[in-house]
């Protein structure tokens, strides 16, 4: 009887064995690659800067509804709605955006409007958040404070040309944050008796940019008294709205 | 006269080398691995090009115009060229409210990067959107 020799078919078997781990070894590489794509492929600074730049576009739009005539509780509604609405964006864990609004004199809900005094107005808002984050990646808390302040200053002179009438200079200041800023559109009113009147062209109306944030009004106009009170609206690049009146000293 | 258990014992061999070899030959033609450092660089330069044009409420403000081609005409300039783009901007409903296509080439059939940005406008009303940014490296 002939001895069967079995080595050819280990040989196969061998050869069978080492391919399944080659192919299967590369299918694993391939997974786990897919997988850590996925993980790292949203950056947690970058979502956090984003909602901290949404916050201040929040808190403007707020600022210049409010100043231009909304109600009050506006910046409450529209923080309130915007933590609502990001909290459901972070897609690799829990994001919740907590604020603050500024409750300490001159600040009621956040809010200080103050065009009252001579030569000066002001429309701010101060809001402190905090912003924390819990995730894939890490758990983070971050706090800072948004204000959003635009100030107006006006300083006039004016000078006897007649009888009644006079030249009068209404110089404007524009600010944003304490830095200077350009505004959108400038009204310039003055005071006959009771009166607010526009100066127009009839006036010799006008007004001079220096593009740093200052603007020079000048205008000829009929004052039955002495006294002469000028008052300047103004709506920054932002939309939101400040005046300031000033009594305008004669040279 | 032929050995025929010699000429087995070869072709054994060589059917044994073939296994292997065959073997070696699919792993190398699967797909590789995403290039993970292109896609994350892909990925934070979307992500800075939408903070840098939020910065001064910009992309709200192109988003309440319905300006969309202004968008990819700054996007244009923002992205290197040789980044292929997609931008899609959803509602707080998640629907899609832009009513063209804001990109510069197809994406099909390229390894794309997703991003998205959340985006409050500055307008009176405030509103809130979600943008999608897809890229890719052209060619």
């Amino acid at each position: 009887m002939r001895k069967r020799t079995n080595s050819g078919q280990i040989l196969l078997i061998v050869a069978f064995i080492l391919a399944s781990l080659l192919v299967s070894a590369q299918l694993y590489i391939l997974e786990v690659g897919k997988t850590s794509g996925e993980a790292e492929s949203d950056s947690l600074s970058d979502f956090m800067l984003s909602i901290q730049f949404g916050s201040r576009n929040v808190v403007i739009g707020s600022l210049a509804n409010i100043s231009d005539g909304g109600t009050s509780n506006a910046l409450g509604l529209n923080l309130r709605e915007w933590s609502s609405f990001i909290g459901n964006q972070y897609l690799y864990g829990k994001s919740i955006l907590d604020y603050t609004l500024r409750d300490t004199a001159p600040y009621s809900s956040g809010i200080w409007l103050d065009w009252s005094l001579n030569g000066y107005g002001v429309s701010s808002a101060y809001v402190n958040f905090t912003h924390m984050l819990s995730g894939l990646e890490a758990d983070v808390a971050q706090s800072y404070l948004m204000n959003v302040t635009t100030t107006l200053l006006i300083a006039s002179t004016n000078r006897r040309l007649s009888e009644n009438i006079r030249q009068v200079n209404v110089t404007i200041n524009v600010q944003n944050e304490a830095g200077p800023a350009l505004a959108k559109q400038i009204t310039i009113y003055y005071r006959v008796s009771s009166n607010w009147l526009v100066p127009d062209v009839a006036n010799n109306y006008t007004l001079l940019d220096y593009g740093n944030g200052t603007y020079l009004a000048s205008f000829v106009a009929t004052f039955p008294t002495e006294s002469v009170e000028v008052s300047a609206h103004i709506v920054d690049y932002r939309d939101i709205y400040v005046q300031a009146n000033a009594t305008s000293t004669e040279i | 006269m032929f050995d025929r258990k010699g000429q087995i014992r070869i072709i054994e061999s060589f059917l044994a080398i073939a296994v292997v070899f065959s073997a070696m030959l699919v792993s190398v033609t699967f797909p590789s691995a995403p290039d993970l450092s292109k896609q994350k660089s892909l990925a934070s330069m979307g992500t800075q090009t939408l903070l840098t044009l939020d910065t001064n409420g910009t992309l709200g403000n192109l988003i309440l115009q319905q300006n969309w081609s202004d968008i990819k005409t700054v996007l244009d300039i923002l992205l290197p060229a040789g980044v292929s783009f997609n931008l899609t901007v959803c509602d707080e409903n998640g629907i899609a409210v832009n009513s063209e296509a804001i990109q510069n080439s197809n994406l099909l059939g390229r390894e794309a990067v997703s991003v998205q940005y959340v985006c409050a406008t500055r307008s009176q009303t405030v509103q809130f959107f979600v943008v999608r940014l897809q890229l890719a490296w052209m060619g």
